[in-house]
């Protein structure tokens, strides 16, 4: 194998169907960047959108790039690609994870492993550096995370790093997810694509090095972030209370720079650390700069808090690490960790609400972390709190009414009395019936399509209002994540690229920023164009610097997850100097590369790398959205938008300042500029073969081609002719 | 110990020295020394604060404070090695994470699930590594650190072996002993300040003032 910097220059190929494991050399692969890149390419040779996702060919392919484990701060992550078995149309499909997995996979010398084939026996997957291995993982099939994860430490050495899946993964439910670390998992249905393969989980140790071009440049790099650039989590840039240093606290006095004098670890071992304040140049304090507890519980978070923790190379811990002990009562586990989803959502599940615990305030906190443990153990994922949302549509229903759904004998075997009670005992038994797809519950796990399928539910029941029991943006499966209610057509715009929910926070990082609008608005004008930046419930017509932006999101996020790169962090925005008048630098990136890699990469090629990944996503759910859902109209078939997007809050008209509404007809000639920077066919929001042979995708053109999806005729009346015609 | 011992910083290290391999516990620190290093007398009293007596200072690693997010592993070995890696690097905080082996670690499903802290050389007076050394490869320098002489190192583990606390490891791309230098490093680049030195200088007025005080 060739040596490269930044690349460990070799992908491992596992067949769980003979056992046979090989190796690849992966050169061919570095213009796809890595992780996310790599993945696309290889599954389009290999794994055509034409196998069913359960197919014994169908791959799961895990990915890191040139910056995983080169010291990059917030370069700790890990792609997995695989086929979607819940959204619409089958497609391609990404978890990501972070932890500390990803970078051990580096340093074990892999820059990546395809999965192909089905195991007779559960098996997991033993990796110490070229010594790979398919192990017997009987003795944790059927485990839970948390216990399979520790019996592969002790089975192999404490320098190894674990993934496992959990029960819902083995059991093929939708909603399941990786787990690695502490509460840092991979979602998107990764755990069934892997129970499939009866694969349980990775068991990997690296004592190899990431090879980098010019090791003091990255040092240096690294030094200027952290001392210049960097803010709290999600880079938010200024502290959320008020800070002596500071000239600005956040407008709303809360953001995930949360960190703040007299906002305490209460339960630290050695008595409570104060999380104080941190000037924005002292390296040594940013790892206190969030505050995760308090941001999502306020005061009450104090009280539960030993320290943070989060991923590896990443100075801002954005998992707060708790010791709920009111949870003892209920024998369930109180230490408990997470950062996202699973700590938000629990009391979705309580129609009846939820009392407190052992502090003012705490209710909500305690479910919150009960339903955590429970879903990570599971290896449940709520697709971004679609779990949550069906599950609280039906749970808050009068008993004749959700009868028509699920049984009745099912209903009354449900612990009602948990429920009425604010019992964290509840929730885990839902989790418990999901995660072992029990009774006719348990189709919600399956997916929000699955769900109204079985239930006879029309389209329109994606078009309602109601926010708390609907916020799917499209009609594909998978809810808002970052869409217009914070940033506008920008973010109804980056929504429609995937077949999950975008994971796109380049502009909640910024209207989340705390900062003053003005001073933001300043920054990314500066970067992004006049008129790209639209206030909070005050927006504008469409106009190009905006569907500029849009398209810019999407190709770098699509970089980060094949460099890897935390695109919660990343890029570097904006910044808590004011001597920079808050400008961050977004050449960081490209800057790291070329450290790295020792090849010269400028913003606008990591764009280019971006987008040519962009195009493939593109390209490949045409091709299966074509076998899938019958047309490859991608314009009518993946981008169409619920109507509630358009017709909440009846009392405000779109523009009008105090509503994130959008317009009809606006938001069509925003795909048409959109796909016009892309270069889709405006009637089919297909890549053109122009577009795709300028990537060097000359050979998807051709299929496209050969498969008729250049012909089609739309079915009728394109939207954009449609919402003209109004 | 009396006022005297601490009336030069190489006194003070020697005092140091004396505790080193042990947690502060038991031991009550004047309000000067506390806030010198940076951690709360509690806190040394619960053992989550270590000391080591290092030649340019004393080393503070306050496992209340780590919160795994290996930097210090990375600023070792792109400093050191010019590559980053976790198993060469000469501080180690990846092996405890999960379980350490003592019942501590994210994985370890009870109530020391979050208690993970980097493990230092401790640039020992009498080193068991350099003891072990079949080549005299490890030496003391001009600064009274413990390093190897890569001229001499054969890789054969034997200071890997011998160290209380394997710190010293071969690495295998190289095929030499990694030996903390106590270049500092890891301490510069801890984001939550879990690791710090503090100047022998510092650390004899702080002692000499508690004397003061008495």
């Amino acid at each position: 194998m060739a040596e490269y910097y930044g690349w460990a220059g070799k992908i491992l190929r596992v067949d769980l169907t003979t056992g046979e494991i090989t190796t690849q050399d992966d050169a061919k692969y570095h213009k796809y960047i890595g992780g996310m890149g790599m993945a696309y390419r290889i599954m389009y040779e290999e794994a055509p959108m034409d196998l069913d996702p359960y197919d014994e060919k169908a791959q799961v392919i895990f990915g890191v790039g040139p910056l995983t484990g080169a010291g990059v701060p917030c370069s700790g992550r890990m792609n997995v690609t695989f086929r979607s078995t819940w959204s619409k149309g089958s497609s391609i499909i990404d978890a990501h994870m972070g932890g500390h997995i990803g970078p051990m996979l580096k340093y074990a010398g892999w820059d990546g492993i395809v999965i192909t084939g089905i195991s007779e026996k559960p098996v997991y997957l033993r990796i110490e550096d070229d010594e790979v291995s398919l192990e017997d993982a009987s003795d944790i099939w059927g485990k839970g995370t948390f216990a399979s994860n520790k019996w592969m430490v002790e089975q192999n050495g404490r320098e190894f790093e674990t993934a496992s899946i959990g029960p819902a993964g083995e059991n093929l439910v939708d909603y399941s997810t990786l787990n690695t670390s502490f509460g840092n998992s991979g979602g998107a249905g990764l755990g069934a694509a892997m129970g499939n393969k009866k694969l349980k989980g990775l068991a990997i140790r690296g004592t190899g090095s990431v090879k980098v071009a010019d090791p003091k440049k990255v040092l240096e790099l690294s030094n200027y972030m952290m001392g210049n650039l960097i803010g709290g989590n999600n880079n938010h840039n200024v502290p959320a209370q008020p800070q002596s240093w500071a000239e600005y606290s956040a407008t709303s006095g809360k953001n995930r720079w949360s960190g703040a004098p007299g906002r305490m670890w209460k339960k630290a071992p050695g008595g409570p650390v104060d999380t104080g304040e941190q000037p924005y140049n002292d390296i040594n304090k940013i790892a206190l700069r969030c505050f995760k507890g308090y941001f999502d519980f306020g005061a009450p978070a104090a009280e539960y808090t030993v320290k943070n923790g989060g991923c590896s190379s990443c100075p801002i811990r954005c998992y707060t690490e708790y010791d709920v002990d009111p949870l003892a009562d209920y024998d369930l586990p109180t230490h408990n960790s997470n950062t996202c989803m699973p700590v938000l959502y629990g009391t979705r599940v309580y129609p009846d609400g939820v009392h407190d615990f052992k502090y003012e305030g705490d209710g909500t906190m305690v479910i919150n972390l009960a339903w955590s443990h429970a879903v990570d153990d599971m290896g449940l994922w709520d697709n971004y709190g679609n779990l949550n949302r069906d599950l609280l549509w039906i749970l808050r229903m009068p008993r004749e009414e959700a009868t028509k759904y699920i049984s009745e004998e099912e209903y009354d075997s449900l612990p009602w009395a948990w429920e009425k009670a604010g019992d964290p005992r509840w929730e885990v038994e839902l989790i418990r019936r999901m995660a072992y797809g029990e009774g006719d519950l348990s189709v919600i796990a399956k997916g929000t399509l699955a769900m109204m399928e079985k239930f006879g539910l029309p389209k329109s029941w994606l078009d309602r209002t109601d926010g708390a029991t609907n916020s799917n943006l499209m009609y594909n499966g998978f809810p808002n994540h970052h869409g217009p209610a914070e940033a506008w057509q920008v973010g109804m715009l980056y929504n429609l690229v995937y077949n999950r929910d975008c994971m796109i926070h380049e502009i909640v990082c910024e209207t989340g920023s705390g900062a003053p609008y003005e001073v933001t608005k300043k920054v990314m004008e500066d970067f992004f164009g006049e008129g790209c930046y639209d206030k909070a419930k005050a927006y504008t017509p469409i106009n190009e610097n905006k569907a500029k932006l849009a398209a810019y999101c999407v190709n770098d996020k699509n970089f980060h997850d094949s460099a890897t790169l935390c695109n919660w962090m990343w890029p570097m925005t904006q910044s808590p100097s004011k001597e920079r008048a808050y400008h961050g630098d977004l050449d960081l990136q490209a800057d790291f590369m070329t450290a790295v890699t020792g090849e010269t990469y400028t913003q606008a090629g990591l764009q280019e790398a971006g987008e040519r990944i962009t195009q493939m996503l593109r390209a490949m759910t045409a091709i299966s959205f074509q076998k899938n859902c019958g047309s490859a109209n991608l314009r009518q078939e993946h981008d169409a938008i619920c109507d509630w997007v358009f017709d909440k809050e009846p009392d405000f008209k779109a523009f009008e300042e105090g509503t994130t509404k959008l317009d009809r007809a606006d938001m069509e000639k925003a795909k048409d500029l959109f796909y016009d920077i892309f270069g889709w066919d405006k009637t089919t929001g297909v890549p053109t073969r122009e577009t795709l042979e300028k990537f060097d995708l000359g050979d998807m053109a051709d299929d496209l081609e050969a498969r008729g999806i250049y012909d089609q005729t739309p079915a009728g009346e394109t939207a954009a002719s449609e919402a003209a015609a109004q | 110990m009396a006022k005297t011992d601490f009336l030069t910083a190489d006194m003070t290290r020697r005092q140091f020295m004396k505790i080193s391999g042990k947690s502060l516990a038991g031991l009550t620190l004047s309000a000067s020394m506390l806030s010198l290093f940076g951690c709360s007398q509690k806190q040394v009293d619960s053992g989550a604060v270590a000391t080591w007596a290092l030649p340019q200072g004393l080393l503070v690693v306050n496992a209340d404070l780590c919160t795994g997010c290996q930097r210090c592993e990375i600023n070792c070995t792109l400093t050191n090695d010019g590559v980053c890696s976790s198993y060469i690097s000469r501080v180690k905080i990846q092996r405890r994470l999960n379980l350490d082996g003592a019942g501590n670690g994210l994985l370890s499903g009870n109530d020391n699930c979050f208690v993970y802290f980097p493990d230092t050389c401790r640039q020992c007076e009498d080193p068991a590594c350099g003891n072990a050394c079949p080549q005299k490869a490890i030496t003391t320098n001009a600064q009274g650190i413990r390093v190897v002489d890569t001229d001499k190192c054969i890789g054969c583990g034997a200071c890997h072996e011998a160290c209380p606390w394997h710190m010293p490891t071969v690495n295998p791309e190289t095929g030499k002993s990694s030996k903390c230098i106590a270049c500092g490093a890891c301490v510069a680049g801890c984001p939550s300040g879990a690791l710090s030195i503090v100047d022998w200088d510092a650390v004899t007025s702080a002692a000499q003032a508690a004397y003061m005080d008495l």
